[in-house]
Order: structure tokens, then sequence, then C-alpha cells
């Protein structure tokens, strides 16, 4: 029996997608799942069967979940101890002293430190910023430090010492102490050799307190695999590791499935030559916004994950608590969309469920964009009248039709999108009107070129697979490691030999696993970023570096960056402030033959129905099967195009076409009207 | 649409309320990302607005409370200045007068008056908190200051940028009198460039909505968060509610001052009298009549109404009364660099501390509030630079009625976060010896006040200066319903011979290699008595 199937699984929140290909004949097949929350390993089985595929057929798994995500959120996370600097152990409670709501006093400032006082240990070691010893760590000590774990009781232990980002020494050789003791050991310098102590150590102690409940999950992964399929995740900084990286680093899997969402939406915008995208991922409770420039995601190591502050290297995601499900409310005159969400349960009122509240879903059946019988794969049937009913609440409160209220809410809906689309392309330093507006998920293509027009933008795509495009994320993307590493090179005092053999270090390190997951030294790509600011500045700009690492080429770089970003730039001393390397190996794989619906001449209407688009009246609108669309025939709006899993919107102005690789393509705004 | 409020429906509103967020939102993100001092790039320490022709508020980005209440004044007391038909598309304007919409002198104002089909539209503002705005001490505290010149540089309203550029001579007058001359023009050349991108916004959205259209949603956005504050104010019960707290002292005379609040609840609005405050301070604890304002936005919306969105109508149904020559109101050559941070705090205290009869479960007990500001500066030997840390300590956050205070939280009017002890000893000749929790520090009560922090600052450079801005040393922070005070600050100094010292909230010393300062900040109050042991 050959394995040929490789398959992209995304585990969801509400529902698993996959995306299979047969190497051997370019076959591709997809699917969509619920999740099952209690047997994950067996909803990915279930995943693998809906496309009728044995564990025996596959040769190469690449998993999305947001199993670790879940595990921190839910705070299911092993009981953990802290080793810090003498000193310094409350810093997981001190935190950086500010407090998340500014006029909310009956919420708690802060989410509870992650190690309770009880478990926190000091060891008397010190060392300056400059990796000098000020205490040295003897041999004793390390040892107590380890007899006084083991007395806790704990699983796992963080080990997060002061300037270990310089020289993490003092946490290598209590880490070998450690060893001996407990089987899971998260060292801060490995992770984030990055300076600001309150950040790395949270980002350590979540990384350990994951370990015990990762690698419990990846060894009954493994075992229903079997030996001959290979195990592989998709980690947050948009590439896959190996399952044993993942179970030394967890917490990389953090924004796994949006992730691998950013990584198929660099995959299209380099087919398809696009300098800018914006990816826009709506769902039904959450919206993920994010940037590709000449076909790379955006890389940061700044995030927060239910309230604790994280570095590690992850795609730049910002994602908004608004979706399909926002509930609509009209107070004091004013109309707010969210952020109260209904969920998946009740849900949105036409779900039947109990729901009440009116949501965007529910205006957008009204507007007739969703057709009641055939929405979610047939799974749920949507009722127009609860839907109706629902809005009438905002219709009567401002004095309006229940259409006019409904397509009052999709806008508004949309307006709060476009903050979040501001944020993304002014922190990137993108003109968003030369950008083009990627949309995937349920709820994205409905509403991506109404959002594209309150925007400035005019190219829409709804690429191939749109509904399970974290799936085939996972299936196109390349095996990545990435690592930060802070350096503090003043332009100044340049010496290129130290920084060539930082970055051949980290290569070095980076590269280790990659033969052993299937792919050769031979195919290594190495991408080199460096971080440079103004000496007196805090945030840094990108510059690429490449050997021999010229200085004055870097300072030109970096000032054009600048002034790209910033409208100046000044003949101030810079700095390199950190390095990014960036190890891949390709897997290209390919994603399928486009299917040709040859057999017709033109595209053909499935049927036609009322919709609005604007307060004066309903237009009559054409409904067409995506997967019956002609290629590069062109279709003017108003009309919508459907797949099994979401709608695509085309309002009238609006033009749309399928391309040579089954994208849709939209003219947003039509340039003879 | 069939509902017409002024030409523009409620769903266009919200639109154009949402890219006026969004716009004022990016001003502060490109301040944050391009600015110099420390203070706006780590802390944030700054505010962006947008206003209409006449100087309403209208959006406000980062929402720093204390910020709140001044953004609202500083245009139209500009324009009481600089009449509109002065103004040119391209000026960029400078001021940090607290007369003129100002709170002290180192939050720096810009602003630019828009344009738009022919006419002035609405004007892009920011404050930025320079790091140093002269006068006599780095830094620019000035905890013995006698009168506002000796604490900096007055800018009165003076145009920087033109459609031209920059105007040399002026820019270059300005710097020569602030010290840390790149530092203080590269956050000049940022909030510049925040304005100018608010500018191409402003644009974007008459030319998608018209300008007149946008004014109409204005108008509607001011008429909705009067309603959402006039909801606020209903729910508090019609009554006469008087609070007072006090100040430490003003660093230069002894005594406490006292901060004395009549509240008017009645219907809808309300007044704040605060006509028996203690007369104007000596020393730099004055608060300008707009800080007075902002306290009171802040404490509204924290008592009663989170959701109000920050804009002139805001100020419809409250009238807020300072009394001229008191502390709140005082002479126009009075220092105030302390007010900003420290008074606002205490104008708050007073205004909970009056409403514990009304509200009680709606309000925390004291928490700290001080900016616990610490600021050090000296040569640093590794590099040979001037270097100056500006450094906030929070302390125990005051229990509510159903929970316990949290430890080391920043209170009500600020939010400015600490700088990481490796940051420190990476930039600043200063090792961060210890930073632990204050364990039973917080305030007893059936819920307990959040336990303060120490921190320990040794000196490793041959010398630097320390200037303290910290209240809440003698009076501590209050309880609630019975529940006890938190402990208050205490700072200590640890000379390198062993010898130690008690260090005043509001002083100036220097230290040498090897002291060590160190700080414990306040515990918060605690919530409800404990009841007394043996009764069932």
């Amino acid at each position: 029996m050959v394995r040929s199937w490789t398959v992209g699984v995304d585990v969801g929140g509400t529902f698993t997608d996959v995306v299979a290909t047969d190497q051997l004949t370019g076959a591709v097949r997809t699917a969509k799942t619920l999740t099952r929350a209690k047997d994950p390993i067996g909803g990915i089985e279930a995943a693998c069967h809906s496309v009728e595929l044995a564990m025996d057929d596959i040769s190469d798994l690449i998993l999305g979940t947001t199993m670790a995500t879940n595990a921190i959120v839910e705070g299911r996370l092993a009981k953990t101890a802290l080793i810090a600097t003498a000193g310094f152990a409350d810093t997981v409670d001190i935190g950086r002293q500010n407090r998340r709501e500014l006029y909310r006093m009956d919420v708690t400032p802060r989410p509870e430190p992650l190690v309770p006082p009880g478990l926190r240990l000091e060891a008397a070691e010190r060392l300056d910023a400059e990796g000098r010893t000020v205490t040295s760590l003897d041999d004793g000590e390390a040892k107590r430090l380890a007899d006084a774990v083991k007395a806790l009781g704990v699983e796992s232990v963080a080990v997060c010492l002061l300037h270990s980002y310089v020289d993490g020494r003092h946490e290598i050789r209590i880490g070998e102490e450690l060893r001996h003791k407990t089987p899971f050991v998260a060292l801060s310098h490995e992770l984030n050799p990055e300076p600001r102590e309150f950040e790395r150590m949270n980002s350590t102690i979540l990384n350990a307190a994951l370990m015990p409940t990762v690698a419990r999950y990846l060894r009954r992964l493994e075992d229903r695999l079997g030996k001959g399929t290979r195990l592989h995740l998709f980690h947050s900084a948009g590439g896959m590791a190996s399952a044993a990286s993942v179970e030394t680093r967890p917490l990389s899997m953090a924004l796994s499935g949006p992730a691998a969402g950013v990584a198929a939406a660099a995959r299209v915008a380099s087919q398809l030559q696009l300098p800018a995208v914006i990816a826009f991922d709506m769902g039904g409770t959450t919206t993920d916004v994010s940037i590709v420039v000449d076909g790379k995601a955006q890389i940061g190591s700044n995030h927060r994950l239910a309230g604790y502050p994280i570095r590690q290297m992850m795609v730049g995601v910002e994602s908004i608590g608004a979706g399909g499900g926002s509930i609509a409310r009209v107070e004091n005159g004013a109309v707010r969309v969210g952020p109260d969400s209904a969920g998946s349960d009740p849900g949105p009122a036409c779900y039947g469920l109990g729901g009440t509240q009116p949501t965007v879903t529910d205006a957008n059946l009204v507007l007739g964009y969703l057709d009641a019988e055939r929405v979610l794969g047939g799974t749920v049937c949507l009722d127009t009248q609860r839907a109706a009913a629902s809005l009438s609440s905002v219709a009567r409160a401002v004095g309006t039709s229940i259409h006019e209220a409904a397509l009052g809410i999709h806008r508004v809906a949309n307006a709060n999108m476009v903050r979040a689309l501001r944020r993304v392309t002014v922190e990137s330093g993108v003109d968003a009107r030369a950008c083009a507006l990627l949309a995937f998920g349920g709820a994205g293509p409905m509403h991506a070129v109404a959002l594209a027009r309150e925007f400035g933008i005019s190219r829409v795509i709804v690429p191939r697979y749109s509904s399970a495009f974290s799936a085939l994320g996972c299936l196109v993307a390349d095996m990545r490691y990435a690592e930060q590493r802070s350096l503090r090179m003043p332009g100044s005092a340049w010496d290129s030999a130290r920084l060539a053999q930082v970055v051949d270090g980290i290569t070095a390190r980076l590269a280790t696993p990659l033969p052993k997951s299937g792919h050769d030294g031979d195919g290594l790509k190495v991408d080199v970023v460096g971080l440079v600011r103004y000496r007196e500045q805090s945030d840094t700009v990108e510059v690429p570096l490449t050997a021999p690492y010229d200085p004055s080429a870097i300072s030109a770089a970096f000032e054009a960056a600048h002034r790209r970003l910033y409208g100046f730039a000044t003949d101030e001393g810079w700095e390199l402030e950190a390095v990014r390397v960036t190890v891949f190996a390709g897997a290209n794989r390919p994603i399928g033959p486009v299917p040709r619906a040859t057999a017709l001449r033109s595209c053909k209407a499935s049927r036609r129905a009322q919709c609005w688009f604007e307060a004066g009246g309903p237009a009559t609108t054409s409904f067409y099967d995506r997967e019956a669309l002609i290629p590069d025939e062109r279709i003017a709006g108003p009309a919508i195009i459907e797949d099994p899993w979401s709608t695509v919107v085309v309002p009238p102005g609006a033009a749309v076409w399928a391309d040579g690789h089954a994208n849709l393509q939209i003219t947003a705004i039509e340039t003879a009207r | 649409m069939s509902i017409v409020n002024g030409g523009v429906d409620p769903f266009t509103v919200e639109v154009i309320r949402n890219a006026l967020t969004a716009i004022a939102e990016e001003m502060s993100l490109i301040i944050m990302r391009s600015a110099r001092s420390p203070l706006l790039r780590e802390a944030g320490d700054l505010s962006s607005a947008l206003t209409d022709a006449s100087g309403g508020l209208v959006a406000q980005g980062r929402d720093i409370p204390a910020h709140l209440g001044i953004m609202g004044s500083t245009v139209t007391e500009f324009l009481k200045r600089v009449p509109a038909h002065r103004l040119q598309p391209g000026d960029v304007w400078f001021l940090n007068l607290p007369e003129v919409g100002g709170n002290h002198l180192p939050d720096v104002k810009a602003i630019r008056p828009v344009f738009a089909e022919g006419k002035l539209q609405a004007f892009a503002v920011n404050l930025a908190h320079w790091a140093d705005i002269g006068g006599a001490r780095p830094g620019s505290y000035v905890p013995d200051a006698l009168d506002t010149w000796q604490e900096g540089l007055r800018i009165s309203p003076l145009r920087l940028f033109t459609a031209d550029g920059p105007d040399r001579e002026k820019l270059d007058l300005v710097i020569a009198n602030v010290r840390g001359g790149s530092e203080r023009e590269g956050d000049i050349l940022a909030q510049m460039a925040a304005t100018r991108s608010a500018e191409a916004r402003l644009h974007e959205l008459f030319d998608r909505h018209s300008a007149a259209k946008v004014q109409d949603a204005i108008d509607n956005l001011h008429d909705q968060s009067e309603s959402e504050m006039r909801a606020a104010i209903r729910a508090l019960p019609d009554g006469v509610y008087e609070g007072e707290d006090f100040l430490d002292n003003d660093g230069i005379d002894r005594s406490p001052i006292a901060v004395r609040v009549k509240i008017t609840v009645k219907g809808d609005e309300a007044v704040f009298d605060f006509s028996d405050t203690d007369g104007a301070a000596r020393g730099p604890l004055n608060a300008t009549p707009f800080t007075a304002a902002a306290s009171v936005f802040y404490a509204m919306k924290a008592i009663a109404g989170p959701d109000i969105q920050p804009n002139a109508g805001c100020a419809r149904p409250l009238t807020i009364i300072t009394r001229p020559g008191s502390l709140l109101n005082p002479p126009r050559e009075s220092p105030v660099v302390g007010g900003n941070h420290e008074t606002s705090q205490r104008i708050v205290d007073a205004i909970f501390k009056a409403l514990e009869p009304a509200v009680p479960a709606r309000l925390s007990a004291g928490g700290s509030t001080t900016s616990g500001l610490l600021l050090f500066s000296g040569i640093d030997p590794r590099t040979g630079r001037w270097v100056t840390l500006y450094e906030v300590h929070g302390g125990g956050e005051g229990a509510r009625i159903d929970r316990d205070g949290c430890p080391v939280v920043r209170a009500h009017m600020s939010n400015v976060m600490n700088t990481p002890a490796e940051i420190i000893e990476a930039f600043y000749p200063i090792r961060i010896e210890r930073q632990t929790l204050r364990r039973h520090s917080g305030g007893d009560g059936l819920h307990c006040g959040g336990d303060g922090q120490i921190r320990c600052y040794r000196i490793m450079g041959p010398e630097m200066a320390m200037t303290s801005m910290v209240e809440r040393c003698d009076v501590p922070p209050f309880g609630l319903q019975g529940g006890r005070p938190g402990k208050p600050f205490r700072i200590e100094l640890i000379k390198a011979s062993g010898e130690t010292a008690a260090v005043d909230g509001k002083t100036h010393i220097r230290l040498h290699k090897d002291d060590r300062i160190v700080i414990e900040t306040s515990g918060g109050g605690g919530y409800g008595a404990i009841p007394r042991t043996g009764t069932q």
C-alpha cells in the first residue's frame, strides 16, 4: 500500500476543516466536520475519514489546533514552579503594574499570577546587563533548588533568571540539576532571549505549564497515526514544526490556526504577485486581520493571550471580538454592534436555538444574502421570520424599516472592522489603498466588498478553499523555525564578525531538526532580518540583513524604511536592537489542478432572488454555484456566489470572475460607474 | 432613511464615529512608535484627539483619564488666543501654558487645523509628555518650585510648522531651552507627523461623506454622549453629598491640604462644587480647573458610566465650580507640575468619599492615588551620556464589596507602566536589587486591600540626582464601610556607609555610588468592618 496523501487539518472552536491532496495524482479533497472538544484525537481521525482517507493512506499530517490556546484560556495548566533570581520571584505578581480596564473597577485589574506565592523559589545568583557575574551560582545552590522543586510536587518548572537573554549559563546549570528530578523544564533564555523580565517570565511559565498536556496529546495522536504517518504541527510563526520541537515549546502553538490562514494568504499573494494583501478572516465570534507584504506574513514577538503578555515569534494577527454573532443594540440614540456576541450558543436569532437578540448574521439573512435552506453545508436551517423579529427592536428604536435596520447593522459591523484594518496597515506602514483584501472564513466573503469600499480598497479576492483556508495553509506550509535574539549593537561600534557569528549560531541550531522531518539540508533557506532603531527610540524597524553585513547599507535601508513608516528620518545614531533568523525548507506542495466546467458555455445562475443593498429597495440578484463558474467570465453585481460553506456577496457596481486558479476576483469599485 | 438626525441616519453616525476614533488612535500609534522620550515610547504617556472647528472634543484615541478633560479644553482656549482667521492649512501649533487649556508644562500639545471645502472643519490635536521641558532641574520636576517659571519653558501658542515645513528659528528656540536636544526634536517631529496623518485621513472622510454630513454626525455624537452622561447621573440617587481628602503637603509647607467637594445630584444633572477646597499652594501641587474637570469626568465614568464616549457632549449636564485663588484654580504664576497627577487623584478620592453613603457598592476603597514618582538623573559612566529615569510606582488596589484589592496596580487617573529591571540596568547606571511584594500592607476588612511593592535602587555611577514626587506618605489610602486604611508610602535612603535616613515624598537629593533608595508603596484600603470575634 502506498501512502500518498498529505492532509492539512485545522481544528477550530466549532469546526474542524480538512484539505487533503494526493501527491501522486494531484487530486484534492476537502471537508468540514464538527470539532470534538471531548475527544480531540477521535475528532482528527473523523476529519480524515470525512475525506474518505484511512490513517494508512496518509504520509504527512499537518495539524493546526487551538489546543494550547484553549488550555490557557480555560486555565487547564499543569502545576508549575518558578525559579527566579533572588529578589525577583514576585515579578510574576507585580507585572507592569498597569490595569486592563481603565474605567471598570468591578473587574480585577489583572488575571491571577501564573504561579502562586508558595511555588516561587529564588536562586542566589545574578548577572548584570552585560552578562558579567555579580553573584555566582554555586553547585550547592543548584542542587538545593532541584531538591526544593522536588518537595513541591509540581509537574513542571520554569526558570527565568535576570539577564539570561545575554548569557544563559546559570539557567543551563540549574536546568541540568532539575532534569534529574522532573521531566518538564523550561529555560527562559531558550524560549525568549530578549530583555523584559516579566514578559519573559510569563512566556517561560506558560511553556512549562503546557508541556505535560501537550506531550500527552502528541503521544496519543502519534499512537493513533501509527509509524507510517509523519506528524507536523503548524506553529504561530507561520510554518510547520516537528512534534518533538512543539513538545519543548508548546506555547509556539498559541496562534496555530490563525497563522495557518495567514500562511495560505501569503501563498495566494505570491501566486497572484500581489505586493500587499490584507488577510481578513471573519468568523462567528472573532475576526482576525493580518497583512502580507511581498508574499511574506508580518512577524512580531509582542503578544497577549488571556490577559498574559507573551513574547515569542508569531504571525502578526489583530484579533477583534466581532463576527457574525455580534449583537446589535440601540442605547441613548446610538447604534452599537458588539462587543457582546451570541456566540454559537444560543447563536443568532435565526438559528432558532433560543437567541432573540439581533446579530449581524440575522441582518445578512434578512437582506437576502444567505440561503435559509443551504447554509453551513445544510447542517443548520435559518429562520428568516425569527431574524426579522429580532431586528424589529432596532428598527423601532431608530424609526426605520426592518430592511433599513439590517443594512445599517451590516454597515456598522464593517465600520468596526475598518478600525482593525487601519491598525494593521498603520503598524506595517503600508498604504491601505494599494492593498488587496483577501477574504475567507465563514463570514468574510459576505462582508468583504462593502468593507473594501468603506476602506477605499478596490480589489477583493476570495481564494479557492476559502472556507477551509487554515487547513489549506497547513497543507501548503514550509517547514519553518524562527528565533529572535537581543544584540544592541550600535552602528557606531559595528562588529559584522560578531553578527555573522550570532546568525550562524542560530541558523545551525534552527536547522538541526529539519533533516529528521524529511527535509535535506540542501533545500534550506535562511532569512535574516535586523530590528533597527534610533538609539533613543523604542520601536524598531525591520531591515533585511545580508552578509557581509555592511553597516552603511544597513543605515541607508533603515533610513528609507523609517521615512516610509513615519515620514521622516534624521542623522541620529542607530542601533541594531535584535536579529531575527528564520530557517525554512520549502514544501511547495501543489494545491492541485483547477477543475474546469467545460460543459457550459457561460455561467448560468442557479436562481434569482431579491436582495437588499441600499435603502431604496431590493434588487433582483442572480445566485451562482461557485463550482460552476467559467474561468475569466465576468459577472456584474448584484450577484451572490455560493459554495456549501460560504457566501460571496457582489453588490451592484462590483463585478466578479473566477481566475485560472479558481480564486474569485472582485472589483469592488466599478470604474465605469 | 426615514429617520433624520440633522440630515444623517444613526447607522452613518456610528460608521463616522468609528472612522473618527480610528483616526485618533492612529495618531497615538504614530507618536508611540516614532517618539524618543522613554515616557512616550515605553509608557505611552500621551493622548490624541479630534475636535470640531470650535474646539469641542469629537473623538479620543488612546484614552488617558488625566488627559480627557484637558484635551476638551485645549483647542477652545487656544482659539481665544489665536483667532481662527489666522490659521492656515499646513500649520502645526505647539503650546503648554497651563492657563490655555493645560495641566502642567511637560505635557506639550500639538494642534493642526484641518481645512476642507475652503473652510476650517476640525482640529487634530495630540498631547505628549516630554521627558524635559527645562526649568530648575533635569526632568522638570521641581518639588520646591515657588513659581511656574522655575518649572520650565512656557510655550504660548507657537506655529512651529507651516505648509512650507518647519520654522527653524522657532524650533531652535524651543530646543535651546529644554534638555536633551535631539531627543526633544524627535518628539516634536513625531507629534507633527501624527497630526499630518490625521489630516490626510480626515480629508478621506470628508471626500467620502461630505464635510457637512460629517459635521452633522459630530453634532449627533455630542448629543449621544450627553444622553449617556445624563443616564449615568440618573443612576445616582438625588441628594447633596460632601467629601474631603488631603494632600500630604505641597513640598514647601509641611501641613496637609484639603480637597473638598460638594456634589448636588438632581435628576439628570450634577454640580461638583470645589469652593471649600483650601487656597492655592505655595509649592507645585496646584491643579488647573481643566485638571479638575478631567477628574470629575473620570469619576463619573468609573462610578456610573464606563462606556460613555469621551467628547464635548459629556460636559453639558455637569457643572464644575472651582474658586479663583484656590488649589484648583490658582493664580497664573503658581507652580503646577504635581497637580496633574497628585491633586487630580485627590479630587477623585474626595468624590469617592462623598458618594460613599449613596453608592458604596459601586466604589473601591482608596488605592495608590499618586504617581509615586522617582526621577533619577546623571551621567552613565559606560557611555558618558546624560540619562534620566522617570519611574512611577503603583501600590495595592482598594478592596470592593465583593473582592480583595489586587496587589501593585496603578489607580484611577493614571495607568503608566513601570520600567523592567532589565531595561533599567541596561540603559541607566542603576541596579535594581529587588522588586517584591510589600506583604501585609493592604488594609484589613471584610475584604482586604491589595499589597504594595518594595523596589530597591542601587546607584552604580559616581553620582546621580534624585527627585521624588510621591503622595500618600502621611495620609494613607482610605478604607470604606469600616474597612481599615492601607499602609502609606515609605522611602528610605541607605548610604554606602550603611547609614540610613527617611526620604521625603517631595524632595531633591544627591546620591553617590552604592547608595540605595528603597521605596515601599502603599497598600490598598479595606472594605467593610470585620465583625468582633465572639459575636455570633
